[in-house]
């Protein structure tokens, strides 16, 4: 079936639009850092430190609750709790995060948060949710336009996964209430979008018959969703460690506490717990991504495992991210060491879609770029 | 517990260390000719029946492997591409020549190869003995099925009965194919000449 | 013997604690012998932390094998790097980087992984068999402190209203410990002053534990079995020209790599023939040039002898033959000349395969050795051109099929070196003992004939076939690699998703009668499911406890009364005091 180039144009259409509304939702998001309503203690729901849970929401402020942020510096397991400290009782997949940990939804439902959260906080969450129902629909019109699953080349796996990471982001944020995250993670959206689509813009076209299988729906698919988690969770994983060095600071009297962006954003056990889901989330997508790969190279190349370079540097971020779990669970590698080696994995990650599928050959050259 | 663990692991690396070596396997009833590995006799009761073909010469006539019952045999795969078959080409035709008067008859098959190549070769090399084409390595097949035929050049030598009794895997040499032929026909290679 | 793991049966306490060395049961009396040795080191092994060490030397250690090229995918690639990097390459080469998967320090690695990874499974596995029957830990003092807790009161006696919460716990599926009954001196659960009452101690989710056990020995089954398909599979190679067949033997197979316990006798007898292959290619557009689709019409018998059957074999598509499976690798153009030596006798008439490099449009390169030619032996060194444009003056190929196909060929006559020495690739060509007959590049169009210098001969560009090649792989491997993997899946999923948790019921005498207490926790509870949980399981032992005392016959009036007070004071229905941290 010869491609619609009409509606190659109408999804390039919307992804732009996508980029420019993205980019004001993080203008909205930044305000809100800066000019935003102090939240309130209640709608926090902070607890006082002796019971240690987890929180549902983020960023309280004011000066008590300032000191029980920053006050916390590096600490990694939680404190006072019944819970037992077996958290190296996970040897690997699912370490625990440590106490017992709850986050219970708010009473307040999250439309009334949203509101009660701010004009900044509104207009960034509506922004947003436009920006992603736009990026959906410009995935999906690429999808129409050539007949098949959007994901065959780089540029539209790279606007696919970042449409998998806003919409993922988008449901944590309000889950979870926080707000403060949305300049980091939708930033990173638009860096990457951006990237995409001056550097490696490739108009719509068909695939090449070794791609022409149902497997790319399956094993690309899993390998989008994946990398679109895993972007998020590198997003939080940095906003952990630049919460976390500046407590660290903090408690050794090298920076002055109350600090207006930090206190802001989350407390480093709430981020690191959050980072942890989500890696939870993506890492059996991930191995499932691999596994369907596995099978489809059988299907196309005789053989499940070759050691390609794509193969390889999956593997290798299989690896890393295997290791973040079990540094979860071990003593002195939560906490900081942990999100080194999950930024790593990500690192690997991106590697693996920028470096080794374009300039690397093997089987995998399907970058479409030349 | 641990001590348990400490087998159990064992086991493991015992089974991936079978994939790191592994020793080949013996054979009996097999002498090797001038302790060769490539040149081997089959003793009497223990030689494969070579299996019937038929197919058509270089030069284009029928011919059926079942006409040459009860002639001693020497069968030889080759190619015009391969550079060890050019290399013991004269070698079979001269002993061909040598043992053509004992009911010696000396059978090719041409394999991988193309008509027009492989006429030049048997004029190059002076080969008069017919050669089969097997373009597509049906008889070659076959015969893999009861002697372990590993590439070009090999050559079988079958017995009266119609049973291999001998097989060179490689470029053969003239002391091995007459030692050879010598055991099969009874007959050494001078006694042959003088009939 | 010490032993460093937790003594106490709690199975939330599993896995030992943090091994971080700990010297050996002779540390005290300072003597260290080769058995302790030993044992600190499989301790160390089997620490997470060497896990750890371990797992990061192996994603470390797979980087090289993905910059550098590899021996067994890209053999000519390893030549290069020889050529380019002289002084480096043997280097890297003893350090086994051109072969790094294959390489004694990377299996050295994975073996020690899984070592330790075994190390830790089994006495974990046995310890989850044996937990299936250890009891949950006895219910805390005050459950008020737990996270989750509920608190009402019921007419019951402690011990009746303990017997209703064991039967709905129970048929919730948890595992359950009671308190000795009271009258019983010396039981072994102190329950404190004589009447301060019974309680009932329940857990759940211990699937979570066997998900992560599966996962991790499921690994180990992926091991076994790329090691089953590493000794009892092949893989071969072989180039196919359009109208010729070939048969699974070794002889005519291009490349063979068995297994270790692998021989040639185990090839299937199969024949494959090349009846036709068509390639198309888009012809305008953005993408013109890129093919479309491949398919290639064979026919094949399973045995000799057998019945001959056609299929379509494509990319994505292999053919399923006798247990192996034959794959569409590639495919290129094999060029048909004919040859007459300077004897007039035609030497060569047939089609030699040509190679099509990186250069895009199939712009393809061969030799024809023509070693039955007479005197001398001929040979040709040539560019095959499917749709050739001159630009420039250098031919070019414009676009991968066969538009305008386009031979040129340089000619040489001499001694081709095939009469003796090493086998020789037909793609390649020694001219050290050869004269090139023609300066320059001929140029042939389909049908012309190049007379060559000196009188050695002629050659007619007559025609071009097509070829595709072929891998057939066998791996018994395969299979159980699937199933191991998908197992290890499922244990992976199985582990994220069960939480493990406990609920306690107290009932204790009081004023009003007799106070339940209700208390709960999970570990890594994801989603507040487990509020959820307690919230409803605490309604429904209100409930059970209300029916029962209900459905007990009126021994006691006043308490009977007593308790019909306390029902209209807490309206049934709601639990009142259920509270929940951080509200």
């Amino acid at each position: 079936m010869p491609v619609n180039l009409a509606l190659g144009h109408v999804s390039n259409d919307f992804l732009i639009a996508a980029l420019v509304i993205y980019s004001l939702s993080v203008v909205a998001f930044a305000g809100d850092f800066a000019f935003g309503r102090p939240r309130r203690a209640g709608t926090a729901g902070r607890v006082p430190q002796e019971r240690a849970t987890a929180l549902a929401t983020v960023g309280a402020v004011g000066g008590a609750d300032s000191t029980t942020a920053t006050g916390s510096p590096g600490v990694q397991a939680p404190v006072g709790v019944p819970a037992p400290a077996g958290d190296q009782d996970a040897r690997g997949a699912g370490g625990g995060s440590g106490g017992t940990d709850s986050m219970p939804e708010l009473a307040v439902p999250a439309l009334r948060a949203i509101r009660e959260a701010g004009p900044w906080v509104r207009a960034g969450v509506a922004l947003s949710s436009v920006g992603v129902a736009a990026h959906i629909v410009a995935v999906v019109t690429r999808g129409l336009a050539v007949h098949r699953a959007p994901w065959g080349n780089m540029y539209e796996f790279v606007t696919a996964l970042t449409c998998v990471a806003a919409i993922f982001f988008l449901f944590v944020m309000i889950r979870y209430r926080a707000w403060s995250l949305g300049v980091f993670v939708m930033g990173a959206v638009v860096v990457a979008l951006g990237l995409a689509e001056t550097l490696i813009y490739t108009a719509a076209g068909q695939l090449v018959p070794a791609l022409q299988s149902y497997w790319l729906d399956i094993h690309v698919t899993a390998m989008t969703l994946a990398t679109g988690i895993f972007f998020v969770a590198a997003v939080l994983g940095t906003v952990y460690l630049i919460v976390d060095r500046y407590a660290r600071r903090v408690a050794a009297g090298r920076a002055e506490p109350g600090n207006g962006i930090i206190r802001r954003l989350p407390t480093t056990e709430q981020l690191d717990r959050l980072t942890y889901r989500t890696i939870v989330f993506g890492f059996p997508v991930w191995t499932f991504g691999v596994i369907a790969g596995a099978i489809w190279a059988d299907q196309a190349w005789g053989r499940y495992w070759g050691w390609d370079p794509v193969e390889t540097w999956a593997f290798i971020t299989w690896v890393l991210y295997a290791a973040f779990l079990h540094a979860r669970a071990t003593a002195g590698w939560r906490g900081r060491r942990a999100h080194y080696i999950q930024l790593l994995g990500f690192t690997s990650l991106m590697f693996n879609i920028l470096v080794v599928q374009v300039f690397i050959t093997g089987l995998h050259s399907y970058a479409g770029v030349s | 517990m641990v001590v348990l663990a400490a087998a159990v692991s064992a086991g493991v690396l015992l089974i991936v260390v079978l994939v790191a070596g592994w020793g080949g396997s013996g054979k009996s009833d097999v002498t090797e000719v001038d302790g060769s590995p490539s040149a081997v006799l089959y003793a009497a009761g223990h030689r494969p029946t070579a299996p019937d073909f038929s197919g058509t010469t270089l030069t284009g006539s029928k011919l059926s492997f079942s006409s040459y019952r009860g002639k001693v045999v020497v069968l030889n795969f080759w190619g015009s591409w391969c550079v060890p078959c050019r290399a013991e080409a004269s070698t079979l035709a001269a002993v061909a020549a040598l043992y053509r008067s004992s009911g010696v008859a000396f059978l090719g098959v041409d394999v991988r190869d193309t008509t027009a190549s492989a006429l030049a070769f048997t004029r190059s090399f002076g080969i008069t003995y017919p050669s089969v084409t097997d373009p597509s390595s049906a008889i070659t097949l076959d015969f893999t099925s009861v002697v372990p035929i590993a590439g070009t050049p090999t050559t079988l030598v079958i017995d009266r009965t119609g049973r291999i009794a001998g097989a060179v895997f490689g470029a053969t040499t003239y002391p091995e194919l007459a030692t050879m032929l010598a055991k099969v026909t009874g007959k050494a290679a001078d006694e042959a000449v003088s009939r | 013997m010490t032993d460093v793991r937790v003594t106490e049966t709690d199975p939330f306490e599993s896995a030992a604690p943090e091994r971080d060395g700990r010297g050996p049961a002779s540390a005290a009396t300072g003597s260290f012998g080769t058995g302790d040795w030993l044992k600190w080191a499989w301790r160390q092994l089997t620490s997470m932390r060497i896990a750890l060490v371990l797992l990061f030397l192996l994603a470390l250690g797979s980087v090289p094998g993905s910059i550098l090229p590899q021996q067994g995918t890209d053999p000519a690639g390893v030549q290069q790097y020889f050529s380019s990097h002289p002084a480096l390459a043997p280097l890297l080469s003893r350090l086994g980087l051109f072969d790094v998967f294959g390489a004694p320090w990377f299996a050295a690695v994975y073996l020690l992984l899984f070592a330790s990874l075994v190390g830790c499974v089994v006495p974990r596995t046995f310890r989850l068999a044996g937990s299936a029957r250890t009891l949950p830990p006895q219910a805390p003092r005050n459950l008020a402190r737990l996270p989750a807790s509920a608190e009402y009161a019921t007419a019951l006696s402690p011990e009746q209203a303990a017997e209703v919460a064991a039967r709905v716990l129970s048929g919730h599926g948890f595992r359950l410990r009671r308190s000795a009954p009271t009258g019983l001196a010396g039981s072994a659960a102190p329950t404190g002053p004589a009447g301060s009452g019974h309680w009932v101690s329940a857990e759940k989710g211990y699937l979570r534990e066997v998900g992560n056990l599966l996962f991790h020995l499921a690994l180990l089954g992926v091991l076994v079995a790329i090691a089953l398909g590493g000794l009892f599979g092949y893989k071969a190679d072989r180039l196919l020209v359009q109208g010729t067949s070939f048969s699974d033997t070794q002889t005519d197979l291009d490349e063979f790599y068995p297994g270790r316990l692998v021989t040639a006798a185990d090839l299937p007898p199969f024949s494959i023939t090349l009846n036709t292959f068509d390639a198309s290619y888009i012809t305008s557009g953005a993408q013109r040039g890129q093919p479309n689709s491949f398919d290639a019409q064979v026919s094949y018998t399973a045995s000799p002898g057998g019945p001959t059957r056609t299929d379509r074999l494509e990319v994505n598509r292999p053919l399923s033959v006798d247990g192996a499976k034959v794959y569409l690798i590639g495919h290129g153009y094999a060029p048909e000349f004919k040859v007459t030596d300077a004897r007039g006798q035609v030497v060569f008439d047939g089609a030699q395969p040509f190679i099509s490099g990186t250069t895009g449009n199939f712009l393809s390169q061969g030799v024809l050795k023509v070693s039955g030619a007479e005197p001398d032996q001929l040979g040709f060194s040539g560019v095959f051109v499917p749709t050739a444009v001159d630009i420039d003056g250098t031919l070019e190929s414009v676009f991968p099929a066969a538009d305008n196909p386009v031979v040129s060929l340089i000619a040489y006559a001499g001694n081709l070196g095939m009469n003796s020495g090493p086998s020789q690739s037909v793609y390649q060509m020694d001219t050290a003992g050869m004269k090139q007959l023609t300066a320059a590049p001929q140029l042939l169009r389909a049908g012309q004939t190049l007379k060559l210098p000196d009188g050695q001969g002629t050659i007619t560009f007559t025609g071009y076939q097509q070829w595709v090649s072929l891998a057939i792989t066998h791996d018994p491997g395969q299979l159980p690699a699937l199933i191991c993997g998908m197992a290890a899946l499922g244990g992976l999923l199985l582990s994220f998703v069960v939480r493990r948790r406990r609920v306690f019921v107290r009932a204790t005498t009081s004023p009003q009668g007799t106070t339940v207490q209700v208390g709960g926790l999970a570990r890594t509870d994801a989603s507040g499911a487990f509020e959820d949980e307690f919230a409803s399981l605490a309604a429904e032992l209100r409930s059970a406890h209300q029916q029962a005392a209900q459905d007990q016959p009126a021994q006691d009036q006043a308490g009977h009364d007593q308790a019909g007070q306390d029902e209209t004071a807490q309206p049934p229905g709601q639990a009142a005091t259920v509270r929940h941290e951080g509200e």
